[in-house]
């Protein structure tokens, strides 16, 4: 089941002898427990196509649907509605509120989305993420792969259809990043979310059902084991 | 409000900063309102004890009791449900051991001027008076023999009233009699139709019209304003607490703005995640509240700590109603000290927080 689509969306910055196209006309889809890999170097249009996805940035042409629901068409207000309901962020610093306890981390969503999650489920979740012995913990007191574990639980939260990861392994050592990534796979399976990993870690794409490649603003789909060498060797 | 206070529990110190900084301005400004009030009361005491509408002085006299002279047959001229004549003059009062500013009230005793008496008697003869108890303090006793300056009248204090100060100085309340023997001398009874007001109790003060031009019916709140440094004195302390509102609202504003700064890239994430703008402003404003409640209240219950180990010299007087509308205000500027914050918030770009 389609969850996810990018019909003909670009994104230009300026105008004229000075217009950057960020990202040029896009076709893209993703189904229901696909975890996918954006990869590409610095400045390829790959944040921007999260942020697009994310409804965070509107494009300057084309259409973004998720779910049936038409991207492009929301105010600003609305689309908020849309991450909060639909679309979980995990982030490169992991971005937790740094005083609230890992157990008032998932306390808050609860209670601006409103509490759609039983405590039966909050507690697999915790269960499924092991990070039940870390309730009572603050940020500050979490390893690096802690901390993402709880940024997942907080992505998670109240079931979205959409996982974002951008960088989600950046700050993290090898094998905390593989710990991450197998974590994300599971729950992408288990859950049956859509999770779309923007990266440059090419090591990471074994984890992923789908790659696909960005440069200059172009998004193209890659056999993974095929071009992964050529793409290592641009990623640097 | 669950983001609010959890961040006050997680950060004890730096909200006990705040907290003890508004609690600093409210202890202050309770106080000031405690001395606006004490020195309101020094001055309005007797005038309040009185219950009355308005005073009718001569228009020549520039609502200054003591430079208005009338006659008690001008009495009859006043059309008003109730009158009562008074004469009134300043003088130094001494019982041989203590010197000490009085102002002397000559009434009826039948009229409603006529004070409740705390201890002692009323007056009953001449040369009797009754006193502000606040003479106590001062070392007057009941029974003291009182000589005045500029007069060779002596009074005897017969009984003791409660809160009857005028202009700062206590009253002592006489016969009309006693009055002009103390004013006039040899020449009071030539005088003994001599009075400086007259005080009216009527509900319909606004219809009270003095007989002709020369008298002036003045409202009792407008003749309590026009009483020598009253106006002065209560403007003065009025605008220190006004400019402490203003103080604690910066205060407070520069606080949370540099701490919402501090948690722009925080609140961004928060944003991108869909948690609404209002839903963050909103735990900002609480958190506002819940400080300068915090720090308010302990400032009110420093401040009536305070107030009991104050010397009787000291004239402050806590009026609850007062400082609960000040306590209020101040919660109320000190929260909209958060505007600044909820703009910012209001401005955070979560493209820009999230690294777009």
């Amino acid at each position: 089941m389609t969850v996810l689509e990018l019909h003909q969306v670009t994104k230009s910055y300026g105008s004229g002898h000075k217009k950057v196209d960020a990202l040029k006309e896009t076709d893209f889809q993703a189904d229901r427990g696909e975890l996918i890999a954006i990869i590409g170097p610095s400045g390829s249009g790959k944040s921007t196509f999260l942020t697009i996805v994310g409804g965070l940035l509107s494009p300057t042409s084309g259409d973004v649907v998720i779910n049936g629901q038409h991207l492009t068409a929301l105010n600003e207000k609305e689309r908020s509605q849309i991450r909060l309901r639909e679309i979980g962020f995990v982030l490169q610093a992991s971005n937790l509120v740094p005083f609230l306890s890992v157990a008032n981390q998932l306390k808050l969503l609860d209670k601006v989305k409103k509490g759609n999650m039983t405590k039966a489920e909050r507690n697999q979740l915790y269960e499924d993420l092991d990070i039940a012995d870390l309730l009572t913990k603050y940020p500050s007191d979490l390893s690096g792969g802690q901390r993402q574990r709880v940024a997942i639980a907080k992505a998670l939260y109240s079931n979205p259809s959409i996982i974002l990861a951008d960088e989600p392994t950046a700050s993290l050592d090898s094998e905390r990043a593989y710990e991450v990534m197998d974590l994300l796979k599971k729950v992408t399976k288990q859950k049956k979310t859509t999770t779309i990993v923007v990266t440059h870690d090419i090591r990471l794409v074994d984890y992923c059902d789908k790659v696909y490649n960005m440069t200059d603003g172009v998004l193209s789909a890659i056999e993974k084991q095929a071009n992964l060498q050529h793409i290592s060797g641009e990623s640097r | 409000m669950f983001l609010a206070w959890q961040e006050i529990k997680k950060n004890k110190l730096r909200f006990i900063l705040i907290t003890g900084i508004l609690m600093l301005v409210s202890y202050l400004v309770f106080f000031l309102s405690g001395l606006a009030t004490g020195l309101a009361n020094l001055n309005r005491e007797a005038v309040d004890k009185w219950e009355a509408s308005a005073i009718i002085l001569t228009s020549e006299s520039d609502k200054s009791l003591p430079q208005s002279f009338l006659t008690t047959d001008q009495l009859s001229d006043i059309n008003a449900d109730k009158k009562a004549v008074i004469g009134q003059l300043n003088a130094i009062a001494s019982n041989g051991d203590q010197k000490q500013n009085i102002s002397l009230f000559g009434i009826n005793k039948e009229e409603f001027l006529m004070p409740n008496v705390v201890e002692g008697r009323a007056f009953e003869q001449e040369n009797e008076v009754i006193a502000d108890d606040s003479l106590k303090d001062k070392g007057f006793n009941l029974g003291d023999t009182l000589t005045l300056s500029s007069s060779d009248q002596q009074l005897t204090i017969v009984g003791f009233t409660d809160d009857a100060r005028f202009n700062a100085a206590p009253a002592l309340y006489a016969t009309l009699s006693t009055f002009h023997q103390v004013k006039f001398g040899e020449a009071a009874e030539q005088n003994n139709d001599q009075i400086n007001g007259i005080v009216v109790q009527d509900d319909s003060i606004s219809t009270l019209t003095p007989p002709n031009d020369e008298l002036e019916s003045i409202e009792i709140e407008s003749f309590i304003e026009s009483l020598p440094g009253y106006t002065e004195q209560k403007l003065t302390l009025n605008f220190m607490i006004y400019f402490l509102f203003g103080i604690s609202s910066i205060i407070v504003a520069i606080f949370l703005y540099v701490l919402t700064v501090q948690k722009i890239s925080m609140f961004g994430v928060m944003k991108a995640q869909g948690i609404s703008s209002s839903y963050l402003s909103w735990s900002v404003v609480a958190q506002t509240f819940i400080l300068s409640f915090i720090g308010t209240t302990i400032g009110f219950v420093l401040t009536l700590i305070s107030g009991t180990f104050l010397p009787a010299a000291v004239p402050v007087s806590f009026d609850l109603t007062i400082m609960g509308f000040y306590g209020l205000i101040l919660m109320l500027v000190a929260t909209a000290g958060a505007v600044f914050s909820v703009l910012t918030i209001v401005r955070i770009d979560p493209l820009k927080a999230i690294g777009g």
